[in-house]
C-alpha cells in the first residue's frame, strides 16, 4: 500500500517546550492508524502539523503526495481534520453550514449541495437540516463535524478524539463511518483516548508521547508483550490432576489455575489448544469453555506509555 | 475512492460566501443588530429634531451673537437660518462617528466570536488563504455599515431639505460633505473594522474591545468640535489631507492586523 502521511524527524518547539520531537511517521492508504497518547503528549500539535495549519521547527513531512511547507494549500485541501470542539455556527443550520464549508472547500454549488445531502444524510441528520445547530444534541454536532470533515472527499481524515461524550448509538455511527471510510479506501488518523474502540478499528496503533514509542498492530503488540493464552473454564472448578493433564501437553509453556479456569500459555495456541481438550475429555473434565485470553489494549498501554512518567 | 473534490476557492466565491453567513451570523444576533443600529437612529432622529425643532424656536438676540462668533460661517444670515445651517452642520460631523463606531462592533464579535465558539480551526483548515479571509471578513463588516451611514445620511439630507431652512440645505448639500460623506466614510469605516479585528486577536471580551477600540472616535469628535467652533476649517485641502491620512492608516491598521492574523498565531497564542 502506498504512504499517504509520511513524516521524517518532523519537530515542534514552542519555545523550550518540545511538543512533537522528531516523529517519523509512514501511514498507508486505506488503513485506520491509531495515534495514542496521554494528555499534553502533543497529539494535537501533531495533527495540526499534518494538516498544515501550524509549520514544522524541523524536519519534513509528506501528506497525500505534498510537501508541507510548500504545498500547504493542496494539503489542506487533501485532508480533513476533526478538531476537538466541533466549531460549528451554531445560529445557522446544519444545512448553511455543511454548504458554506462546501463553498471554502472550492466545491461548485451544484456538488457543495450534493456533498452536504450525502453527508447529513449519512449522519442521520438529514430530516434537521434546516434547524439551527445551537438545538443539536452535543452527539449530533459530533456527527455534523465529522461530516464537515469529509464533505470535500479527503484522502485522509484526521479524526481527534471522534466519539468522546457521544452516547453509544451516536459513537456507533461514527465508528461505522470509519470503517466505511476505510472500505473507500480513505485513510483515517484516529487520536484517541478510548482504547477499546482504537482496538477494534486501528490497523495500526502508535504509541505517542511528544515521540513516537512504538508502532504496531493491536495484536502483535499484545502477543509480543503478554504472549497468547487460552482460558479453559472445567465445571464444576478444575481439579489438580486437570492441571497436570495440561502441563503435560506438549508445546505448553506455563499453565495455572485462576478463578475457577485454567489459564494455558503456549506458542501456537492453534495447534495446542484441540491438544488440550482432547487430553481433557480423556481425563474425564467436563469442559464449558475454550476462550482465547487477550490482555486489554489498555494494559499494552500502560506497558509502553507510562512508564516514562 | 471517489476523488478529492476541494481547491482552494476563488476569491469572490470566498468573499460572497464569508460575507453572506457573517450577515445571517449577525442578523441572527439581537444585540448585535440593535448596537449597529442604534447610532445611526439615534444621530438621524436628533438631527432632524434638532432642525424641525430650530424651525419652529427662534433663537435668543444672544444665542445668535454667540453662534456668530462661534461658527463665522454662518454670521450674518438670518438668525432662524444660522441656527438652522449651524445645527445641519454640526450632525453631519456626528454623522462621521457611525463609521467609527458601528463597523467596530460588527468587527468585534467577527472574531471574538468566532474565537468564543471556536469555530476558527476548521475554518483554518480550508485551503483558504489567511489574507484572503481577513479581507473578507473586513468587507463583510465594512459594507453594512457603510450602507447604514449613507441610507442614515440620505433620510437625513432629504428631511432636511424639505423641512429646513436654506442655509441648513445648503450645508447638507454642501459638495464637500458629499464628498466626505462618500469617500471618508468608507476609509474610516475600514480603519474602523481593521483596528476592531487587531483588537480582537488580543481580547476575548466585546466589551474590553470595544472600549478600546472606542478610543477611535475621540479624534472625529475633537476634529467635529475644532471645526464646529471654528478651531479648524475643513475646507478642501484639509478634507483632502484627511483622505490621505485615511488611506494610510488603513494600509497600515491592515497591514498589522494581517501581521496578527496568521494561522500558527491564531491556533496556538490567540486566547
Amino acid at each position: 500500500m502506498r504512504s499517504v502521511v509520511r513524516t521524517e524527524k518532523l519537530t515542534k518547539r514552542f519555545g523550550a517546550l518540545t511538543a512533537v520531537d522528531g516523529i517519523d511517521l509512514d501511514v498507508r492508504e486505506g488503513e485506520v492508524f491509531g495515534f495514542l497518547g496521554p494528555n499534553g503528549a502533543g497529539k494535537t500539535t501533531t495533527l495540526r502539523l499534518l494538516c498544515a495549519l501550524i509549520a514544522p521547527t524541523s524536519g519534513t513531512a509528506e501528506i497525500a503526495g505534498f510537501r508541507l511547507g510548500r504545498d500547504d494549500p493542496k494539503i489542506r485541501a487533501a485532508v480533513g481534520i476533526l478538531t476537538e470542539q466541533p466549531g460549528l455556527y451554531e445560529r445557522q443550520s446544519a444545512w448553511d453550514n455543511l454548504v458554506f464549508y462546501a463553498t471554502l472547500y472550492g466545491l461548485s454549488t451544484a456538488v457543495a449541495r450534493s456533498q452536504a445531502e450525502r453527508y447529513l444524510r449519512l449522519m442521520g441528520l438529514w430530516e434537521r437540516r434546516a434547524e439551527p445547530v445551537v438545538t443539536f444534541s452535543r452527539g449530533m454536532k459530533q456527527k455534523m463535524a465529522i461530516a464537515r470533515a469529509a464533505l470535500h472527499e479527503p484522502r485522509v481524515l484526521f479524526l481527534d478524539e471522534p466519539t468522546t461524550g457521544l452516547d453509544p448509538d451516536a459513537a456507533k455511527t461514527v465508528r461505522e463511518f470509519i470503517v466505511a471510510l476505510r472500505g473507500e479506501g480513505r485513510t483515517v488518523f484516529l487520536c484517541t483516548h478510548n482504547l477499546d474502540e482504537a482496538d477494534r478499528l486501528c490497523d495500526r496503533i502508535a504509541f505517542f508521547r511528544h515521540r513516537v514509542l512504538r508502532i504496531a498492530q493491536p495484536d502483535d503488540l499484545r502477543a509480543e508483550l503478554y504472549g497468547r493464552a487460552t482460558e479453559i473454564r472445567i465445571m464444576p472448578k478444575p481439579r489438580p490432576e486437570d492441571l497436570a493433564r495440561v502441563q503435560a501437553v506438549p508445546g505448553v509453556h506455563e499453565a495455572h489455575l485462576e478463578n475457577g479456569s485454567i489459564v494455558v500459555a503456549s506458542k501456537d495456541p492453534l495447534r495446542t489448544n484441540p491438544l488440550l481438550v482432547r487430553a481433557l475429555v480423556a481425563g474425564g473434565a467436563e469442559i464449558a469453555f475454550v476462550t482465547e485470553r487477550r490482555a486489554h489494549l489498555e494494559d499494552v498501554y500502560l506497558r509502553i506509555v507510562e512508564p516514562i512518567e | 475512492m471517489s476523488a478529492v473534490l476541494a481547491v482552494s476557492p476563488a476569491r469572490p466565491t470566498l468573499v460572497r460566501a464569508v460575507c453572506v453567513r457573517e450577515w445571517r451570523e449577525a442578523l441572527g444576533n439581537k444585540l448585535l443588530v440593535g448596537m449597529t443600529l442604534l447610532p445611526p437612529v439615534v444621530i438621524l432622529v436628533a438631527g432632524i429634531g434638532a432642525v424641525a425643532a430650530a424651525a419652529v424656536n427662534p433663537p435668543s438676540d444672544r444665542d445668535v451673537q454667540a453662534l456668530y462668533a462661534a461658527a463665522p460661517a454662518v454670521a450674518g444670515l438670518d438668525p432662524k437660518e444660522a441656527v438652522q445651517g449651524f445645527i445641519a452642520t454640526y450632525f453631519l460631523i456626528l454623522f462621521m462617528l457611525i463609521p467609527t463606531v458601528v463597523p467596530l462592533t460588527m468587527a468585534i464579535y467577527s472574531v471574538i466570536g468566532e474565537k468564543a465558539s471556536r469555530t476558527l480551526e476548521p475554518l483554518l483548515a480550508t485551503p483558504v488563504g489567511v489574507g484572503d479571509l481577513l479581507f473578507a471578513k473586513s468587507l463583510a463588516s465594512t459594507v453594512p455599515s457603510v450602507i447604514v451611514t449613507w441610507t442614515a445620511y440620505g433620510i437625513y439630507l432629504a428631511t432636511v431639505i424639505s423641512i429646513g431652512s436654506h442655509a441648513a440645505a445648503n450645508a447638507v448639500t454642501a459638495p464637500r460633505w458629499i464628498l466626505a460623506i462618500v469617500v471618508l466614510v468608507p476609509l474610516l469605516t475600514l480603519l474602523s473594522v481593521n483596528l476592531g479585528i487587531l483588537i480582537s486577536t488580543r481580547v476575548n471580551d466585546v466589551r474590553v474591545a470595544q472600549q478600546i477600540g472606542g478610543l477611535v472616535v475621540v479624534p472625529v469628535v475633537g476634529l467635529g468640535i475644532a471645526q464646529v467652533t471654528g478651531r479648524v476649517v475643513l475646507d478642501n485641502g484639509a478634507f483632502l489631507e484627511m483622505t490621505l491620512v485615511l488611506i494610510a492608516l488603513d494600509v497600515v491598521v491592515f497591514w498589522l492586523a494581517r501581521l496578527a492574523f496568521q494561522r500558527e498565531n491564531i491556533l496556538v497564542r490567540w486566547r
